[in-house]
């Protein structure tokens, strides 16, 4: 099984490209497609209508897209041991971090009109391929600068230019995947750690007060230490933190959740 | 180390029904100009892309191409720091804000050339000789006319562009001197592409490629009283340009006579 993630902000261009990918792969090969978004989405209901490849939608909700992206991996895979590969494709949204994994090919798609390269982060420096859109659009010179700047913070990024329109760039990207390496049930890690998500914002204090924000992390923390964060879902909640939100929150009762270890005095 | 590209021929491969193209192969070499006809939809985009990758029987027409009468090698195909093709459409626009000289320098830097003052002047020169509106090096790229972005580009594309090859796709109604913009590129030995069906731009290359349902059906070479014709309809263009240079300028428009007697005067 080969697993590929496509990264890239809102509007590059990544479900039309990840599109006319999937028709150069799926007449050889048995496709499954995920598209990660955070409030709705019906990406992957074209794919699946147009394409007659199964499809998953997730949505983060509240949590950060990328962290629940590489929460849902492993369920994805398991999932679907009989598929030869598996597109997936994130959010996309801070510039910052993507869930690219060592053991399968992170693709870009960078929207050439959406300007310097230099301020993103891991979505681009961590790709295997970067895939730019919207070529068509800007000069050669600038096409070239940008080529530059991409080579500077990417080295060895291969370069492809894509369309979403006309399918350039399909064959070649579809080229690629079909030499990368297998999983092999490898373990996967991810090329970037995540951005950091420990204070009591992440907990859901809406408060700017250093205070409350403070003592909405110290609760949240107590409670997130007595349950097992296996984000198994059987409290009605996607994750445990959405959780430890809704218990914060009152909308949810500690008890909802059939791991929790009482304290001491709650006994 | 490449040699220097002199010489591309395409070898034939097949239509979209299959059929083999019956064209002898076809030699275009630097310092040439080639015209690329056909209603939409009947491949000239295939064939661009043959072009841009050096097809060697690996894409959908089946098409051959040799550099300088040999098999291209893996790395001038495919080498991410140089791509083959310098493009310029209708549709390309400056998306930098930042002065042209600035944005040459930027160029220069990104091509790793270095930046002297008169490379800058001689971009600048070039592309004054194909628009009327004087371009200087303090203008702001984003308040550049239609016109002079475009004359910009090509002097550009010519000048500082690596790129052996240009593909420009539809030049019409720029409000530039394409016959002068066309041959800026030859002087600098490339070999250049037009898909156009604008006469005075159609008939002033060195050869036709007559598209249809994806193959070449058949190759004209420019006649010499085709080049008559375009540099007769170059001449009626550029006296229009300058009576457009006069609107802009407001002066009024007493005469619109063309002395035909001039045309053969070098203009």
């Amino acid at each position: 099984m080969k697993f590929i993630i496509f990264a890239g902000t809102p509007g590059a261009g990544k479900t039309s490209i990840v599109k006319h990918i999937a028709k150069e792969l799926k007449n050889d090969y048995k496709l499954f497609f995920a598209k990660f978004d955070c409030i709705q989405t019906s990406d992957n209901e074209k794919i699946e209508k147009e394409l007659n490849i199964p499809t998953v939608k997730k949505l983060a909700g509240d949590i950060c897209p990328d962290h629940y992206t590489a929460l849902e991996i492993p369920k994805i895979l398991k999932q679907n041991q009989d598929k030869d590969i598996i597109l997936l494709e994130t959010a996309g949204l801070c510039l910052r971090c993507s869930p690219y994994v060592h053991e399968g090919l992170g693709i870009n798609i960078l929207d050439i009109t959406a300007g310097d390269p230099s301020r993103y982060g891991p979505i681009l420096t961590q790709a295997d391929i970067v895939a730019i859109s919207k070529g068509d659009l800007i000069s050669q010179a600038e096409r070239e600068i940008f080529r530059a700047k991409i080579l500077k913070i990417n080295e060895n990024a291969i370069i492809v230019d894509v369309n979403g329109l006309t399918g350039e760039g399909a064959i070649d990207i579809a080229n690629l995947i079909k030499e990368s390496p297998d999983l092999n049930n490898k373990d996967l890690t991810l090329k970037h750690s995540m951005p950091s998500a420990i204070c009591g914002y992440c907990y859901g204090n809406k408060i700017i007060n250093e205070k409350k924000v403070y003592q909405q992390y110290t609760l949240g923390k107590e409670l997130k230490s007595r349950i097992p964060n296996l984000n198994c879902g059987k409290c009605g909640f996607k994750t445990c933190n959405e959780f430890i939100r809704g218990v914060l929150d009152k909308t949810a009762k500690k008890e909802d959740c059939p791991f929790f270890k009482k304290s001491a005095e709650e006994e | 180390m490449n040699e220097p590209i002199r010489k591309i021929t395409i070898l034939p491969g097949k239509d979209k029904s299959g059929q083999p193209e019956a064209f002898e192969p076809i030699d275009i070499e630097i310092g040439q100009s080639i015209a690329i006809v056909g209603n939409t939809g009947a491949g000239k985009s295939q064939l661009l892309y043959d072009i841009e990758r050096l097809a060697q029987k690996d894409t959908k027409s089946s098409r051959l191409f040799l550099v300088n009468d040999k098999k291209p090698s893996k790395e001038i195909r495919f080498n991410p720091k140089r791509k083959l093709i310098a493009s310029l459409s209708q549709s390309m626009h400056f998306l930098t804000d930042i002065s042209v000289e600035d944005f040459l320098k930027l160029h220069l830097e990104s091509r790793g050339k270095k930046q002297t003052p008169e490379i800058i002047d001689e971009v600048i020169n070039q592309a004054n000789q194909i628009t009327g509106e004087a371009i200087s090096r303090t203008m702001n790229l984003l308040n550049l006319s239609g016109g002079q972005s475009r004359a910009l580009m090509i002097a550009d594309v010519a000048i500082i562009s690596d790129s052996p090859i240009i593909l420009i796709d539809e030049l019409e109604n720029a409000g530039i001197k394409k016959e002068k913009a066309v041959e800026i590129l030859i002087k600098k030995n490339k070999i250049i592409l037009i898909v156009t069906h604008d006469p005075s731009l159609a008939l002033s290359t060195n050869k036709r490629l007559i598209i249809k349902n994806g193959g070449i059906v058949d190759v004209l070479d420019t006649t010499k009283q085709e080049h008559d014709i375009a540099h007769y309809l170059n001449w009626i263009e550029s006296h229009n340009l300058k009576i457009r240079e006069k609107i802009r300028m407001g002066l009024e428009i007493k005469d619109v006579a063309i002395d035909c007697r001039k045309i053969n005067d070098g203009h």
